[in-house]
């Protein structure tokens, strides 16, 4: 045999071997097209088991998905039979072929003559093919469901060459649905960082705007949650005959159990506030409103209450456990309004309220939470409440919302790119 | 940040190195109610080794003291530093706590 003949006839094998070939090639042609433009699982399941029956001549087939939270195979796809008469299987199913599969990754081909598991019924008539859909990973390859084939209507049992087949599409379905189960977790992550989102602006605007004390005074306040939503508070209130009240509030802990005890408490000390004279008796009556509420969750809460009323050169406070509360006089001494009771929560049952001087005009209040104190930087180091003071005394004679611009600067500049461990609180007024 | 904890006669002795902050209180809280099933009832939480304690280090100190006086026990506090006693005089919480300034003076005082 010449060369030339040789080659002809290689040629013609090899023209014979594509053409035999062509419907499989065609087929995973097919599935890589589908996978490739399909979101959705259950349609590109369903879209690849029609074209799948129509190659390999077979009428029942059906796309069986782990479900790992149940331990369950959940059908996800049905050709040939009614979708919701095929149930999903449990995995450590002992009679089920198609769990079998499942937990020992390879292939299974029931006679037609076998009498099928009772939990197959459903996708098998006659011969059945099963087929693990595993998704392969540098690690090893994970088991993520079974392709089933039934119904073969030449009536010949399925091939070795269709088990081949019919692996490889598998493989394929093993990346559709791995894709899916990133879709769906990255869908779950953006809905839950949008409610965060959401439960921080919420919180934010429980927060009254400065302005709601003027004219008979000057304030500024910045709230800095440290997860989305967090304990720390202030409330501003204009009471009768030209006072002000100011309240800052630290629940212990933070995060949403913290944000709905601050809930409360505004909402309970927007009622207390007009109807109490004293802040004393506020903080009594806010106390009652959140007795159970703090029993009930085992926390509770620091807050400084200072009635302001500048006609009177008077300045009455209630504090409940916080640290830092100051007035800053024009000269920047520091006079800390100090707890008088323990946080509420913690045993203290009638906070009484203390008077001191107030200078209209000149004298600045100044009340913080521990966040902004406690905050670390890069090595661990405190801030410290002794530089957030000197800052203010600094800026004493300026508008406060400048002073809060200060504190914050400073803040920023100690944390750096340190995450903050807590919540931070700052109000500034002057009246 | 760790714990220790040894026993004096009756009394049972915790040391907390570091601090003693949200992200491990619960540490602490669950080493402590299992002492008390196995029948502690006084507890001495000693600071000497203590830096820093934030609020909810507070709160499960708090906690801890409520629980123990409701099984008829008594929990105390010694060697905390001149920051962490101005901390619990600040808040008033020295007011819910009999504290020593040694741990001598607190295995005394039960």
């Amino acid at each position: 045999m010449n060369d030339l003949e040789r080659a002809q006839r290689e040629a013609a094998l090899a023209a014979e071997q594509l053409a035999e070939s062509w419907e499989e090639i065609n087929l995973l042609y097919s599935i890589g097209e589908i996978l490739g433009r399909t979101v959705k699982l259950a349609d590109a399941a369903r879209t690849i088991l029609t074209e799948i029956t129509e190659t390999v001549r077979a009428e029942l087939a059906a796309v069986f998905v782990h479900d790992a939270a149940r331990g369950l195979l959940q059908p996800v796809a049905v050709l040939g039979a009614n979708m919701a008469s095929v149930k999903a299987i449990a995995i450590d199913n002992d009679s089920s072929s198609i769990a079998a599969v499942f937990r020992a990754r390879h292939p299974v081909l029931v006679a037609e003559h076998v009498v099928g598991s009772p939990d197959d019924g459903a996708v098998q008539r006659g011969a059945l093919l099963a087929v693990p859909i595993i998704w392969t990973t540098p690690q090893g390859g994970v088991p993520l469901g079974v392709l089933t084939l039934s119904g073969r209507k030449v009536g010949q049992p399925f091939t070795a060459g269709d088990q081949k087949l019919v692996a490889a599409i598998a493989t394929q379905i093993g990346t559709a649905i791995q894709i899916d189960n990133l879709v769906q977790a990255s869908m779950a992550q953006e809905r839950l960082a949008h409610e965060m989102q959401l439960a921080h602006d919420l919180q934010m605007r429980l927060l009254p705007s400065p302005d709601v004390v003027a004219p008979q005074a000057t304030c500024a306040a910045r709230v800095e949650p440290a997860q989305s939503v967090g304990g720390d508070f202030y409330h501003l209130f204009k009471l009768s005959e030209g006072r002000t009240g100011v309240l800052i509030g630290d629940v212990s802990s933070h995060g949403y159990q913290a944000a709905l005890i601050m809930a409360l408490t505004m909402s309970a000390m927007a009622i207390h506030a007009q109807a109490t004279a004293d802040p004393g008796e506020t903080v009594v009556a806010l106390l009652a409103s959140l007795n159970d509420e703090l029993r009930q969750t085992e926390m509770f809460l620091s807050l400084c209450y200072v009635v302001i009323d500048p006609a009177k050169g008077e300045l009455r406070y209630a504090n409940t456990g916080h640290p830092h509360a100051f007035v800053i006089a024009v000269d920047g001494t520091a006079d800390r309004l100090t707890a008088n009771d323990p946080p509420l929560g913690l045993g203290s049952s009638a906070p009484k309220s203390v008077a001191r001087p107030w200078h209209r005009g000149s004298d600045l209040l100044l009340l913080f939470t521990d966040g902004i104190s406690d905050a670390r930087d890069d090595i661990g180091a405190v801030l410290g409440e002794a530089r957030v003071l000197d800052v203010v005394r600094a800026r004493r004679a300026e508008a406060p919302s400048r002073i809060v611009d200060g504190v914050f600067a400073l803040l920023e500049g100690h944390m750096g790119t340190v995450p903050p461990a807590d919540d931070q609180a700052l109000v500034v007024l002057r009246s | 940040m760790s714990f220790t904890a040894s026993k004096q006669g009756d009394i049972t002795i915790i040391e907390i190195e570091g601090q003693l902050i949200v992200g491990n209180r619960q540490a602490l809280k669950q080493m402590v109610l299992d002492d008390l099933e196995k029948g502690t009832r006084k507890v001495l939480v000693d600071f000497a080794r203590t830096g820093y304690i934030d609020s909810s280090g507070l709160g499960v100190l708090v906690s801890l003291a409520k629980k123990i006086r409701e099984m008829g026990g008594e929990l105390r506090l010694a060697n905390l530093s001149d920051d962490l006693q101005t901390l619990f005089e600040l808040t008033k919480l020295d007011t819910l706590f009999q504290i020593s300034e040694t741990r001598e003076r607190a295995l005394e005082s039960f």
